[in-house]
């Protein structure tokens, strides 16, 4: 379970150039759930998963997983209990390691890390045997550097050493936007097999609007900072990409496009 | 001077700078740590090296056995480095402005530990007189001891760096944000890396006090573009794919440099030229890849949506 309260973070503060990045954000997310968050640029999303991840510090309010405080926590030792897989490929994988070593590296998020050694044949077919599920051949490629991987299979990558471990909360930013249409519903669809399987607590920032419609069981809508709307239930399940675009003013191009 | 008279005064020096390269070995191995593993680029060597050396001096002085005095020397090395790292980190000063501030602090420092500039402790007893197999004071011995250690650090990095903790550590060179996300602290790899090489840098020094019999506060200049220079030999020799290869460079680098100095110095180059020579070279390996890029824009990074 997430929730945050009352979060509020300031940039620039005091300055002719202050933002306000998040303006008392509430939200709540049960176990379970897959929450779709969605909002036009500058709305707080970002903002939002950096202060669960804690690579931001907030101004105030909390952020509890599980009912754990981790406001104060920082990025390292959170790591433990939340996943993230980043828009960007190059962000989620060591670029110079082996396949087989970033899968390692996920693996001992949670865990302690000890001098024994790191790749041995158990965890190796292990690695095989869960990258075999994306069906890119990855499976046969563990002692190739990532980065001669193409940007989709970096992303896929990054998803299954994402949700290996069941983490108590998988955070998506944005994780299909920089990848062709046909790559991103392949990431998509695993992604949305691997929360189903594992019943993961999981909260995607989209810009793509059927996506929204498509997956998830509640959407979120931000803007300035704060959660504007949220729907959820029967309704979401009705919902369709004109609705949801009807309920907030398109303020750029990009939902209109992306959608 | 003819070809003759150059080869044979090479060949004649060809042991002695052997020995004199396995030192200088773990001073390339402290300056490729930061800058490949770690992808901390970092001049604290240059300060670490002497470090190392003035400390093993004086505790040989005071009549300390040799292995205690490499031993300190290595705890002082580790905490330069340490040191180094943590200035980058807390007060985020850049990696290179860090190691510079660092090695001129350890100027300063290292007088002070010596008292003086230089030092002569030679007739103490060395690690070197324990060299199994050969007479002490000739070359062989400080080759088999020096040789043995250097074997002993390879093999035990390898293993390490293999480790889950190893692992861990050459993450956080290649991508700190992603180590961070995976539960790595950055802060304790990187300040535990950056001293673990300068205790390498330090090891060396004390080394090449035991090897020469006297410390000097000046020990260090310039030891790191001869590194560096050692390295990208080393890197070029052996290649850098495989955690193996990139830990077998500093030695296969150090060994054949040295041995390019030795012949051109046999060959006549006058020495004050050297410094200016390795620094060409340097530039040269590091500026070969842009070189054959064509004058293109710096890599283009991967167009990603906002």
């Amino acid at each position: 379970m997430l929730e945050i309260r009352s979060a509020r973070k300031v940039f620039y503060k005091g300055r002719p150039d202050e933002k306000k990045a998040l303006d008392g954000l509430d939200l709540s997310l049960a176990t379970g759930e897959f929450g779709v968050v969605i909002g036009s640029n500058g709305a707080g999303k970002s903002s939002m998963l950096n202060a669960i991840s804690g690579a931001m510090v907030l101004d105030s309010g909390q952020v509890l997983i599980n009912g754990d405080d981790v406001t104060g926590m920082p990025v390292h030792r959170r790591a433990a209990r939340l996943a993230r897989v980043f828009q960007d490929p190059m962000k989620g994988t060591a670029a110079s390691m082996t396949v087989a070593e970033n899968m390692l590296l996920a693996d001992l998020r949670s865990r302690k890390r000890t001098l024994r050694l790191g790749l041995n044949a158990k965890r190796l077919a292990d690695y095989r045997e869960r990258l075999a599920l994306l069906g890119l051949g990855l499976e046969n490629r563990l002692d190739t550097r990532v980065e001669l991987l193409s940007g989709g299979q970096r992303q896929s990558l990054s998803l299954i050493m994402a949700v290996g471990g069941s983490p108590e909360l998988l955070l998506l930013d944005e994780h299909t936007a920089a990848l062709d249409p046909r790559t991103a519903d392949i990431v998509m669809q695993a992604t949305v097999r691997a929360v189903e399987a594992l019943k993961l607590t999981t909260l995607m920032v989209t810009h793509n609007m059927q996506h929204a419609v498509d997956y998830g069981h509640s959407v979120i809508m931000l803007d300035a900072g704060k959660v504007r709307l949220e729907i959820s239930g029967e309704e979401k399940k009705r919902i369709t990409v004109a609705d949801l675009i009807g309920h907030f003013s398109v303020k750029t191009d990009r939902m209109l496009l992306a959608s | 001077m003819d070809i003759q008279t150059i080869f044979t005064s090479f060949v004649a020096l060809v042991p002695v700078t052997l020995a004199q390269s396995l030192i200088l070995a773990f001073v390339v191995l402290g300056i490729m740590i930061p800058f490949r593993t770690l992808n901390f680029p970092d001049l604290t060597s240059e300060g670490a090296f002497p470090l190392g050396g003035c400390v093993c001096g004086v505790l040989l002085a005071a009549g300390a056995s040799p292995l205690t005095a490499i031993a300190v020397a290595l705890v002082a090395g580790f905490l330069a480095g340490c040191c180094t790292a943590f200035i980058h980190l807390r007060f985020r000063i850049h990696t290179l402005l860090a190691g510079i501030l660092m090695m001129t602090m350890l100027y300063s420092i290292n007088l002070r530990i010596m008292g003086r500039s230089n030092l002569s402790v030679f007739g103490s007893p060395t690690v070197f007189d324990w060299a199994p197999f050969t007479q002490p004071g000739f070359p062989a011995s400080k080759i088999v001891v020096a040789g043995i250690i250097g074997i002993v650090v390879f093999i035990l990095l390898d293993l390490f760096f293999k480790t889950e903790k190893g692992t861990a550590i050459r993450a956080v060179g290649a991508n700190p944000d992603m180590a961070e996300a995976q539960g790595i602290n950055v802060w304790v790899a990187t300040i535990g890396g950056v001293g673990l090489a300068s205790a390498f840098s330090a090891t060396g020094g004390a080394l090449m006090v035991q090897s020469q019999g006297f410390a000097d506060v000046n020990m260090g200049l310039g030891i790191l573009i001869n590194g560096l220079a050692a390295l990208m030999i080393g890197e070029a020799i052996v290649g850098k794919q495989t955690v193996a290869r990139q830990l077998a460079a500093p030695f296969v680098g150090a060994i054949v440099y040295y041995q390019l100095v030795s012949f051109c110095l046999a060959a006549g180059m006058p020495p004050p030229d050297l410094k200016l020579a390795t620094g060409l070279f340097v530039l040269a390996m590091l500026a070969l890849p842009s070189l054959r890029r064509g004058r293109g824009p710096a890599p283009a990074r991967e167009a990603v949506r906002e």
